[in-house]
């Protein structure tokens, strides 16, 4: 009983906050709901079907955000791990540079995007200056459909990266020095090290940042608010914001309950795949 | 009856009294969008007027950004937290109308002394008035004007916009060539989209002043007018100022004219105390003319009450009091008259000291001939069905005709 009360602040605060608003999700998606007006209608699993049978921008808008994560997932997870390995040691350099790729995790999304999108101008904008000191002519990034789905995920990693960086750092420097020396007796190169012991040994490490990094690539929305608005030409429209823009634009609050449930249950199973994989030992 | 009874007595009687008085006091919130502090204030004056004849009620004004202006609102809506007022744009009239959230406020406005609703011109009326009813009451009825930067003009050696339409020729192929004029001469751009945002957010606000200079609207009974000739004609021409003139303000670029980047821009007159500390020297000018005459183009809002309120008739009497005669002429240097009989008076040309007599005539010329900006009860879904294709002929080797009919094949299926 008392063991109860003393968790019922975060209990309460779960069952509020997290149990409540998911059922009251589940709920709104089997109703017609338009939230200027009010009404509410049952309609069974009609957005459901709509979603994925009547409406084309749907397929679209899973593929993006498909293609967002397949591009920022791996990309963070590779840049993070050689950025820990290379300051992992405690030295002067090295906390300078954490502190600077750190920095971004930290930095307003708000400042972060308006920076951004005034460096990447078409014309005229640093980064297509600095190209064309080397002879290049670099397109109007955030314009051009091609390119600004890679903009984005370079822009969101850069800015993410050094969250990562600092789990990786934790586990490296966890492991015990004593590993390295004794392989190193056996005649094991530094490549072999990697491979053989500081790898399997940041396993764990590894799977939590798959899973956090997969769930907040999916749930991406400020980044694509602020840089593209979801365009050119639906090019960024990912999952998050066509939620956002089914709710609060068109106000069809039941549909986008709908969507919201998808994605749920999306991330749930890549989730699920990912420990899988985990407890089959191939990760 | 001993003390104790007494002072029983005396302690209800007084937090009775004390509750009568707060019951008595009625606070009003406004939800509003200002883009200066002056306006604010102004508005706060109204908010001082009304307390002399209903000394209990408060009202507060709360500004909120045009770019989620009624995303927000319809949040508070939809949370319970329904402001008692606020202003509807004109862009989305028709969804506030028809979702029947606001308050028929006719049956108010005759009953208010001295109101004159007959005052009103029917145009600008039109949006928010049906069967009889009174939706919301337009405070500001705003023609679009080309803001230029007299400096740059100067320093390219061109006639600026008011010299060319003092003579009647400040049209469509004048405005591209001082455009490509100046953006030669001084390496500004000529032009820029209402505030840098018609690529994305102001899509109707950078393409509606040339389609309709050109005799093209966008949809008409029910039918997408932006594939017409006549609109495409327009269209080609904003295409090949920004791609081949280069003297628009091309997408993603941010090159603002109140930082002194581009030479025009177009805003109505409400952007005016924007430039109080602007380093150049400046003046406004109608939009220019095109094969169809001149073609102002309105951009309105209107205050609404919003019935589910508890005060709801206290707001429909504070609205009734905002767009009175004397507070709609107060209003006019920013936000300018739907009244007649303020638009006829002498007064109005001369009311914002920024601007001149003949730069508010512009103005006044401009609410008597101009149409508003077009609006539907889908305006949300249409504007992100087109945002796609929009994306597509903004493209350098885009072909316009091709661009525009893909937004209507779109913007079809929703009207």
């Amino acid at each position: 009983m008392a063991g109860w009360l003393f968790a019922s602040p975060i209990l309460l605060g779960f069952l509020i906050f997290f149990v409540g608003p998911l059922i009251a999700v589940a709920i709104y998606s089997l109703e017609d709901w338009n939230l200027l007006t009010q009404q509410a209608t049952f309609i069974g699993l009609s957005n459901y079907t709509n979603a994925l049978t009547a409406n084309p921008d749907f397929w679209l808008v899973i593929r993006n955000s498909l293609v967002f994560s397949a591009g920022l997932v791996p990309l963070n997870m590779a840049l993070a791990l050689v950025l820990a390995l290379a300051l992992s040691r405690k030295s002067f350099g090295s906390v300078f540079f954490r502190t600077l790729f750190f920095a971004p995790v930290v930095t307003s999304a708000v400042a972060w995007a308006i920076v951004w999108r005034f460096l990447l101008q078409g014309d005229g904008g640093v980064v297509n200056q600095m190209l064309a000191l080397v002879g290049i002519h670099g397109p109007n990034w955030l314009r051009d459909p091609n390119w600004a789905m890679v903009v984005v995920i370079v822009t969101r990693v850069i800015k993410m990266v050094g969250l990562n960086m600092i789990l990786y750092i934790a586990a490296l420097q966890s492991i015990s020095d004593e590993y390295a020396e004794a392989a190193r007796l056996d005649g094991a190169n530094g490549w072999q090290i990697f491979w053989q012991i500081t790898w399997p040994l940041l396993a764990p490490t590894t799977l939590v940042i798959l899973v956090i990094t997969t769930i907040g690539s999916f749930k991406v929305f400020d980044h694509i608010y602020l840089m593209t608005n979801g365009g050119p030409e639906n090019g960024t429209l990912v999952l998050a914001f066509y939620i956002y823009q089914q709710a609060f634009k068109f106000f069809a609050t039941g549909y986008a309950s709908a969507l919201a449930m998808i994605m749920f249950v999306l991330v749930l199973v890549l989730t699920l795949i990912q420990l899988a994989l985990r407890r089959k030992g191939a990760l | 009856m001993n003390t104790l009874t007494r002072t029983i007595a005396a302690a209800t009687m007084l937090a009775g009294g004390l509750l009568a008085s707060t019951a008595y006091a009625t606070d009003l919130r406004v939800t509003v969008w200002v883009s200066a502090k002056e306006q604010l204030d102004m508005l706060n004056g109204f908010a001082a007027g009304f307390k002399k004849t209903h000394p209990d009620v408060n009202v507060t004004f709360e500004s909120i950004p045009a770019a989620n202006y009624t995303q927000k609102l319809t949040l508070e809506i939809a949370g319970g937290n329904t402001p008692d007022l606020g202003w509807i744009m004109e862009d989305s009239a028709p969804t506030f109308e028809q979702a029947g959230v606001l308050m028929d406020l006719a049956p108010t406005l005759k009953n208010t002394p001295d109101y004159d609703f007959a005052d009103f011109s029917a145009p600008a009326m039109g949006l928010w008035q049906n069967n009889g009813k009174v939706y919301a009451i337009p405070f500001s009825t705003s023609p679009f004007l080309i803001y230029y930067n007299k400096t740059l003009f100067d320093q390219a050696r061109v006639e600026d916009p008011e010299q060319l339409a003092a003579k009647g020729e400040w049209t469509m192929d004048k405005f591209r060539e001082v455009a490509k004029a100046i953006k030669d001469a001084t390496g500004v751009y000529g032009f820029e989209f209402k505030d840098g945002q018609g690529y994305e957010s102001r899509v109707m606000h950078a393409i509606m002043p040339p389609i309709r200079a050109y005799g093209g609207d966008a949809w008409v009974n029910g039918q997408c007018g932006l594939d017409t000739d006549q609109a495409v004609a327009a269209m080609t021409v904003l295409h090949d100022m920004v791609f081949k003139d280069k003297s628009i303000v091309p997408p993603g670029d941010q090159s603002d004219f109140f930082a002194g980047a581009a030479a025009m821009t177009i805003n109505q007159i409400s952007r005016v105390p924007t430039l109080k500390t602007a380093n150049f020297k400046w003046g406004l000018a109608p939009l220019p003319t095109g094969p169809a005459g001149a073609a102002p183009i309105i951009g309105q809002a209107a205050i609404a009450v919003f019935a589910s309120g508890k005060n709801a008739q206290i707001a429909a009497d504070f609205a009734a009091y905002m767009t009175n005669k004397q507070n709609v002429a107060t209003m006019a240097k920013f936000f300018p008259p739907a009244r007649k009989s303020v638009l006829a008076d002498k007064a109005f040309l001369t009311s914002n000291p920024a601007i001149s007599a003949a730069q508010m005539q512009y103005v006044a010329d401009g609410i008597a001939n101009g149409k508003v900006l077009p609006s539907n009860v889908k305006s949300p879904q249409i504007l992100a069905a087109m945002a796609p294709k929009i994306d597509a002929f903004w493209k350098a080797d885009a072909d316009p005709k091709q661009a525009m009919q893909a937004v209507c094949s779109v913007v079809k299926p929703l009207l």
